[in-house]
Formats: C-alpha cells, structure tokens, sequence
C-alpha cells in the first residue's frame, strides 16, 4: 500500500483537458466564464505550487516560530477573505473576529495536533499546519455567511427589533432570534457535510491519504477527527464572533447603529 | 421608577438632532416638557420631525446635543429596557411577531425590564380586545393575517397592557377609517381621564379632542412651539 505514483509533467499537463472541457462549454453556451476559468486554473496551479514550495521549506526547517508564523499569515489571510465577502462598513467586526478567529483555531489546532493525534512536538509542522488549515478554511466560510446573514437581517428586520426594544426589550432579547439564524446558517454547511461524508462523497484529506498509500482505516480514523475538528471549531467560532458582533450593532442607548443602504 | 412630585414627567432642553448626511438638522435647541397627566398632541407637517422627536425619547436615536430628562434623570444615565420599560411607544406602521393575538400581547412580559409587572390574565385580554372593537378576532388566531388597522390597534394595547408612565404615539390612527379613528381618540380620552395616564401623540389630522384639555403643540421650524 506504500506505493505512490507521482505525476509527471506531461500528465499534469494533461489535466488541462477538463480545464478546455470548461472552456468549451462555457464558449459555446455564452455562459461568459472564459475570462474566469482562465484565471482560476492558472491562479490554482500558481498558488498550490507556490504553498508546495513553501512546505517544503518550512517541513525541512522544522522551526516553532516559522510554524506559527505561517499559521498567523494563514489566519490573517482568511481575514481578508471574511472583509472581501461581508463588505460591512457601518459596524466594526474586523479586530474582533480576528482575535476571535486566531484564539480559537489555535487552539483548536493546539488540541488536535498535540493531544489527538501527540505529535511531538506540538507543533510539529507536518501536522500543525495542513490541520490548521483546513480549521481555518472551514470556519472563515461559515463566519462570512454567518456574519453576512446577520447584519442583512438586522437592516430587514429593523422594525421588528425596535419593536421589541420599545417593548423593554434588551438587544440580546430584541435580537434572539436574528442571532441564532445567523449562527445557524454558518453551520449548516458543516453539519450537511457530518450528514453526507462517506456516502456521497469521499473528503479531500482522507482521498489524498488513501491515494498517497495510507491503509484506509487509518485515513477514516483522520478523517472522523478532521470533521468533528471542523464542526467544534465553526460553532465556537460562529458563537464568540456573532456574540462580540452583535453587541457592536448597537449604541450605547442599545439603539440600531446599522442604517440602510 | 416610582412617580416624582418634583420633576415633570419628561423634560427636553435645547436639543439638537441630525441625521448623519442630512444638509441641515431636524431639531435646533428644540424644548418641551410633559406634566404628569397631561394630554399632549403634537402635530406638524410630514417630514418635520414628528417620528423622530419620539424615537429620541425612546433612545432609538441618539441626540448630537441637549439633554432628554425623564423624571428628573437623564435617560442616558438610565438603563435603556428600564426607561422603555417605563414608556409605552407605538410606531406608525405596527409590529407584529409571528405567533398568535395572545402571544403578541403578552411578548412585553417575556422581557426582563418587564419580569416584575403583573401580566394580564385571559379575561382581562378580552375585555381590552372588546374596549378596542377587536371583540371579533380570537386571541388564539395569528397576528399576521389580521388588517393594519387591526394590527395598530392592537399594538396601541400591547402598550397599554405594559403599564407605561408615559405613552408615545406616533400617528396611531394613520392606518384607520375615519370611524376606527374615532374609537381609537375616544379610548385614549378615556385613558388620561379615568386612569391619569399621561400621553404624547403626533399626529397630521386636525383631531380634537372631546372629554379631555389637550395641549397643543405644533412641530415647525426645527423646534416646537405651543400652540394657543
């Protein structure tokens, strides 16, 4: 089972034939993607050979500060993603999210990769970083979804929630419901995954396992703590971050600071 | 928030108010006070500032300068639920949860501000729904389905029933026939004269009251002036 098959230039290469399937599709259909695919197989194959590279790298250095460090650009990346997707300007959520987003993946990272697994050491890069990235991966998803549906509900509902303020309501009473939503819609993605993994479809971590040589049961044991990793890590995440940003949304009167648009 | 012989029930002085991109400001040093008791009737041209004058009693907006005092104390130094707790607002296009007539009137009490007042008991509810020509629609039925006019009405009691000090209504009969609107002036004429409840009502109609001494304001000019 330890025999890999690497691929050679030309059968990389020759992968392109899905990308000209795309291509083609797209062109004679007038979907309008040519421009779009076009830019995304090259920005796949830049990007995955320039963080091949960087593995490499830091894989061989074997280094705790160049470890954390890739981690630190990892989540600040994913912050950028969260600020490109949300676009809010009238609430500032950006700090917040991010100490929130950087406590909680590492140490749910911390956990998995030191205690689960007991790598020696802690953070020993082989299995910190792609652990952490799929945390992070994951999680940025389901915080800009989450996000993005709370402060879209808070302008919608506006009226609904001043009337439970008027009421005597407070804003964690006014908005409850709002709040929960948006939780909730963070995490349906990760929960549908729990439901559908092994069924419909075979996760990207445990396929690379099995196709790198690792005996199956090994790579689904992987695979049930990468999920569970993933659903924990979203919800705690999702719940501080929608917690903090809330209480953002409004004054100090607990009046609605978000106007419409 | 027990009642203070000293202060008038709410006291606003020389505030100012605009909102944020507006070329000019809604209120310039605008004064006002309301005696316990009183029947207050303001009124003024669309867009004058009628809604916005009530909202900021109410802290759902925030004054650039001035002070709002609600028996004596500054309402920024109140906690928020407990000085809306104390005041019954009703907005000009009524809100309604998703959940039935009963449920909707109850919600104030699902609030902590509101834990200690006593709720109202089934036949209390009804008797209220009769007092407000509502007599017809069952509290198990859903609030969504009902008119506007039904809806406003019964958000007119939804803040009766929390026991306010002071009622804030904005144009509460916007959304009524000419005969809805008369009962609906005819209850709270009833409520300042039989209970003493103290109100501040904005309104465009001409309405005058009947079995009550209103006073007259009128919203012009950025400020509020009496009228005589």
């Amino acid at each position: 089972m330890s025999h890999i098959i690497t691929i050679s230039t030309w059968q990389l290469l020759l992968a392109l034939v899905f990308i000209l399937l795309a291509q083609a599709s797209s062109f004679f259909w007038h979907l309008g993607l040519n421009r779009d695919i076009a830019v995304g197989a090259l920005r796949t194959f830049s990007q995955l050979f320039l963080m091949g590279y960087a593995l490499t790298f830091i894989l061989g250095f074997e280094n705790v500060w160049l470890t954390l460090l890739v981690f630190a650009v990892m989540v600040v990346s994913a912050m950028f993603i969260v600020k490109g997707r949300v676009k809010e300007k009238q609430v500032p959520y950006i700090v917040p999210t991010f100490l929130t987003m950087f406590i909680t993946y590492f140490i749910t990272t911390l956990f998995v990769s030191g205690m689960i697994v007991g790598t020696t050491p802690w953070w020993e890069p082989r299995y910190f970083i792609p652990t952490g990235g799929m945390v992070i991966g994951n999680s940025m998803s389901a915080i800009s979804i989450a996000l993005e549906r709370l402060f879209r509900d808070l302008r919608q509902q506006r009226e609904l929630v001043e009337m439970k303020l008027s009421l005597g309501a407070n804003y964690r009473e006014a908005s409850d419901d709002l709040f929960r939503n948006a939780v909730k819609a963070g995490m349906i993605p990760s929960i549908n995954a729990m439901m559908g993994v092994g069924l419909v479809f075979i996760p990207g971590m445990m396929s690379g396992q099995v196709l790198a040589g690792t005996d199956p049961l090994i790579a689904v044991r992987y695979q049930i703590v990468v999920m569970f990793m993933l659903v924990g890590s979203t919800a705690v995440t999702s719940v501080v971050v929608m917690l903090i940003v809330r209480k953002r949304c409004f004054g100090s009167g607990e009046e609605i600071l978000l106007t419409h648009r | 928030m027990n009642s203070d012989p000293i202060h008038p029930l709410l006291e606003i002085r020389e505030l100012v108010f605009r909102y944020d991109g507006a070329p000019s400001p809604v209120f310039e040093n605008l004064g006002f006070t309301v005696a316990a008791g009183q029947f207050i009737l303001v009124r003024g041209v669309s867009g004058a500032g009628k809604s916005t004058l009530l909202r900021l009693v109410c802290r759902l907006n925030r004054p650039q300068s001035g002070s709002i005092l609600f028996k004596g104390r500054n309402i920024d130094d109140l906690p928020p639920s407990e000085l809306r707790s104390a005041l019954g607002y009703v907005a000009q296009v009524p809100q309604m949860i998703d959940a039935s007539v009963r449920e909707n009137l109850l919600l104030p009490f699902s609030f902590a501000a509101n834990r200690k007042k006593n709720v109202p008991g089934e036949e209390e509810l009804r008797k209220m729904l009769d007092d407000f020509y509502l007599g017809d629609i069952s509290p198990d039925q859903s609030a969504m389905k009902l008119s506007t006019g039904q809806k406003q009405r019964l958000a007119i009691m939804r803040a009766i029933l929390q026991q306010p000090e002071l009622l804030l209504l904005d144009e509460p009969t916007s959304a009524l026939d000419t005969e809805s609107a008369a009962m609906v002036f005819s209850i709270m004429e009833q409520l300042n004269v039989s209970k003493g409840m103290s109100m501040v009502t904005v309104t465009h109609t001409e309405y005058r009251p009947e079995k009550v001494v209103p006073v007259f304001y009128r919203l012009e000019n950025r400020t509020l002036n009496l009228e005589r």
